[in-house]
């Protein structure tokens, strides 16, 4: 079934319609969350509210876009939202983190290494121009093509392009001190 | 190269995680409940607003019809200080343990 029978379905007043529809696009949406958040319990509860948000909306989508890419507006802006409130709460739970993770095929060391790098590599991300992480994410976690991005994020091909470019560079600048070595 | 391996290794790990299986309907959950919450909602709401509206408007009238007049004059009350403190009763005692 279309995504467009769904919706009008769930209109109509059809949940079930609506789980499929969730069923459908969950995977893409905690997959965003999780570029933007790294860790998996709130991307879990940022996705649950994306679907709310977007069942409670639903009656706004005109048709003009592919269902896809306003889903994936949704995603970005909330997560971006999460972030911003959060703040606080990411830092202390980033230093948990470095405590907590740990795998046997490592030795503690190693472990601690690896962890660390991470940790480092997801600050970067983290750090990057909110713009330029939009377009990093969409196209690292998604595999999205720039034209699709384009469309995201309301802008030109190019304009995409040059984010792209601008957060690669970025990328490169803050960890090659860090991890680069 | 090695930044662009570690990165696109990170982003492997993380795209590997899968989310709860029951997110789905622990959305619909969370939807079924805040549909049936605004269904009930207007009901009770506008019943608690009729019944607070008619108790007030019940309770003024009562009120109102509990007011009685008085029109008496008021009595002036004029007592003798003396009368009360009658020194007598305090040298009662005094007067027995003299006998």
């Amino acid at each position: 079934m279309s995504d467009e029978i769904l919706i009008k379905e769930v209109i109509a007043g059809n949940n079930a319609a609506f789980k499929t529809l969730m069923e459908r696009y969950q995977l893409l949406v905690f997959r965003t969350v999780m570029g933007f958040v790294h860790l998996k319990e709130d991307a879990e509860d940022i996705t649950q509210e994306v679907f709310i948000r977007v069942y409670q909306s639903l009656h706004t989508f005109q048709g003009e876009s592919e269902f896809s890419t306003w889903i994936y507006r949704i995603t970005v802006n909330m997560s971006l939202n999460f972030l911003r409130s959060n703040r606080k709460k990411r830092l202390l739970q980033s230093l948990e983190a470095l405590f907590i993770l740990r795998s046997e095929e490592k030795t503690p060391l190693e472990e601690l290494e690896s962890t660390e790098r991470d940790r480092r590599i997801r600050k970067a991300i983290d750090s990057l121009p909110e713009k330029q992480r939009m377009a990093f994410i969409l196209s690292r976690y998604e595999e999205l093509s720039q034209k699709k991005i384009a469309t995201i994020m309301n802008r030109s091909e190019g304009a995409v392009e040059q984010l792209l470019q601008r957060a690669k560079e970025n990328l490169q600048k803050k960890l090659r001190s860090a991890v680069g070595k | 190269m090695q930044i662009e391996h570690l990165i696109d290794e990170l982003i492997r790990r993380e795209k590997e995680t899968e989310p709860n299986p029951f997110l789905a309907t622990r959305v619909m959950a969370q939807i079924e409940g805040a549909k049936k919450m605004r269904s009930r909602a207007p009901f009770w709401q506008s019943l608690t607003l009729a019944v607070s509206i008619a108790a007030v408007a019940f309770l003024g009238i009562a009120i109102g019809n509990s007011y009685v007049e008085h029109d008496a004059a008021e009595v002036a009350l004029n007592i003798n200080d003396r009368q009360i403190e009658n020194l007598g009763f305090y040298t009662l005692g005094d007067d027995k343990q003299e006998q």
